[in-house]
């Protein structure tokens, strides 16, 4: 295997997790919207 | 090696337990509600039960345990670690649908049990639960005392104290609801090390060029990304655990049971790739210490994070590593303390003691004293620094033993209190039988377990295919899996008995379940589960 593919092999992990990371933070800025228009807990 | 000042380690655990405290507050209320404490309002929203189940999955043990994968069975190891661990998320939420859809208001699994079958299988299953927590919360406080004790002055103790009071202090008032909040950041935090130590680690090893000189120390096995041995060791036991864990772990389903209901299929496939994505990166840090030709210190591979980290990264980053590993821990305990709390408040105090008719009041005190008691053995067990490994292997046997009439119970009305007992306890006597090669593994005997536990391989991949695809899906699956592995497994699987005596479990478990459950003439109405599982505080007080 090419060290190219090698390498997006190691660091393809963290992207990923920065992905999640990014969709989880706007869904939460969206459920804290939500909640305070219906004046409901988030928890 | 390189270690934190005590006034810095002091300083990283006070700001973190005090500002996850500090959230907590937000939440708090004098007079919190039974069921909130239990399963919030039954309705969280994707964002934060994503990263609630996310947090709660990985715990201290997934980095160690990916990053020696990694080193000691290069390529492939850290895959044969994270994608099993991340797929049990995965599987598990077909099943997560069927068990909120026939009781909306559950706070436990075992407590559907319990209207399905009756106290017997509700307390195996409970028993199963709590133990299953009682053991991660002590694993969890003994890596806060090892990760101290690497990298700090302060000893073992210290640490494996300080995560104790810290995790009690944010959880005990508020609950299950303290524990999903504080997740999310304690998630943050995570990502955030992961993202910036494995590209930091990488390319202090030299980048690409590492591989040019790297891939010269793998054996064979190791430089291959089909390596027999990472699957077989690895891999392959892993793989059989997916649903027995997720079935065993009341930290899953008490999130089932709290998200809303719509959510359940994003927040778990989410889960599964952020997971995944974390830890399968991590364990690539065990990959890359191997080409670098890094000797674990003292020889142990749990030391190979800590040991990377202080090798290759600067002061600020360790510390970064040091939160992330905190984070980790806490985020399992803290729901291992609210799994904890539920399963006596409810299937004990509730459904045993107050016989369905509890006072609200006394049952939210049940749940903040069970655990405090929860904490105080944690933390006396992690410091006497016990094995924990016999206990782990009967309490993944049990719950191996139960996947199979759990869930043929609440898809099956013909199952019955004797098939899911007599087949739980048929299943974990021939575990240890297997297990332990209490009879010699030779001969008649051997073959006679090897096709139990084609049996148990078929009943696993029955069980994947009836999850996403149907009953129909799920026997073809499941008899194409059986008749593919009894020809392999014959005269090989004897050579393996933790493999062996796992599929075993399933295998004699669901054979006896199937075979109890024929004979009965009983026919089950699941619409009573519904009547019979309800909220224990309907307001809010």
């Amino acid at each position: 295997m090419s060290h190219f593919y090698l390498t997006l092999y190691v660091l393809v992990w963290p992207v990923i997790a920065a992905i999640v990371m990014a969709v989880l933070c706007v869904s939460l800025f969206r459920d804290i919207r939500k909640a305070k228009r219906e004046g409901k807990d988030l928890v | 090696m390189y270690q934190l000042s005590i006034t810095t380690v002091l300083l990283l655990l006070l700001g973190f337990y005090g500002l996850t405290f500090l959230v907590s507050l937000r939440i708090g209320k004098k007079k919190e509600n039974v069921d909130s404490y239990m399963v919030s309002n039954n309705s969280i929203g994707f964002g934060m039960s994503a990263a609630s189940m996310t947090a709660t999955w990985i715990w201290a043990a997934s980095f160690y345990a990916a990053a020696s994968s990694g080193y000691k069975y290069g390529i492939s190891g850290a895959l044969h670690y994270g994608l099993w661990g991340a797929l049990m998320i995965l599987f598990i939420y077909p099943f997560g649908k069927r068990f909120r859809q026939l009781a909306p208001k559950a706070h436990t699994l075992a407590e559907i049990m319990h209207a399905r079958h009756g106290r017997s299988s509700q307390m195996i299953l409970a028993g199963s639960n709590i133990l299953g927590s009682v053991i991660s919360l002590m694993v969890n406080f003994t890596a806060a005392g090892a990760l101290v004790e690497v990298l700090s002055p302060l000893t073992f103790t210290h640490g494996v104290l300080i995560a104790g009071a810290g995790v009690l202090s944010y959880t005990l008032w508020s609950g299950f609801r303290s524990s999903v909040l504080t997740d999310f950041g304690q998630l943050l935090a995570m990502i955030i090390a992961a993202v910036v130590i494995i590209p930091m680690i990488f390319f202090q090893l030299g980048g690409p060029e590492l591989f040019t000189e790297g891939m010269a120390r793998l054996t064979p096995e190791q430089s291959s990304f089909f390596s027999k041995s990472a699957i077989l060791e690895q891999g392959a036991p892993f793989f059989v655990a997916v649903l027995a864990y997720a079935i065993g772990n009341q930290t899953i389903a008490q999130r089932l049971f709290a998200v809303r209901e719509d959510l359940i299929k994003p927040t778990f496939i989410t889960a599964t790739i952020g997971y995944g994505a974390i830890v399968i990166g991590l364990g690539m840090l065990g990959f890359l210490a191997l080409l670098a030709g890094v000797q674990p210190l003292d020889g142990d591979l749990n030391n190979l994070i800590p040991q990377m980290a202080a090798t290759y990264l600067p002061p600020f980053v360790i510390g970064l590593l040091f939160i992330m590993v905190i984070g980790a821990l806490s985020s399992t305990a803290d729901s291992d303390l609210s799994a904890l709390s539920a399963l006596v408040m409810t299937d004990v105090y509730g459904k045993n003691i107050a016989k369905g008719k509890p006072n609200p009041t006394t049952m939210l005190w049940v749940g903040r004293v069970t655990m405090i008691v929860a904490t105080m053995v944690g933390v006396i067990f992690a410091s006497l620094k016990l094995d924990i490994l016999t206990m782990l292997i009967f309490v993944g046997a049990l719950w191996g033993t139960i996947v199979f009439p759990v869930i043929a119970s609440l898809f099956w009305q013909r199952v019955t209190n004797k098939a899911f007992t007599s087949a739980v306890a048929a299943g974990f006597s021939m575990f240890l039988v297997t297990r332990f090669e209490m009879l010699p593994m030779q001969g008649v005997v051997a073959v006679f377990f090897e096709l139990c536990a084609s049996v148990g391989g078929g009943v696993v991949i029955g069980m994947m295919a009836f999850g996403f695809f149907g009953r129909n899906a799920g026997l073809v699956f499941g008899f194409l899996a059986l008749a593919a592995l009894a020809p392999f497994a014959v005269g090989f699987l004897r050579d393996y008995p933790v493999l062996l005596s796992s599929l075993t479990a399933y295998g004699v478990s669901a054979m006896v379940c199937v075979a109890v459950s024929f004979r009965s003439q009983n026919r089950f109405d699941f619409e009573s589960i519904g009547e019979r599982v309800v909220a224990f505080q309907t307001k809010a007080r």
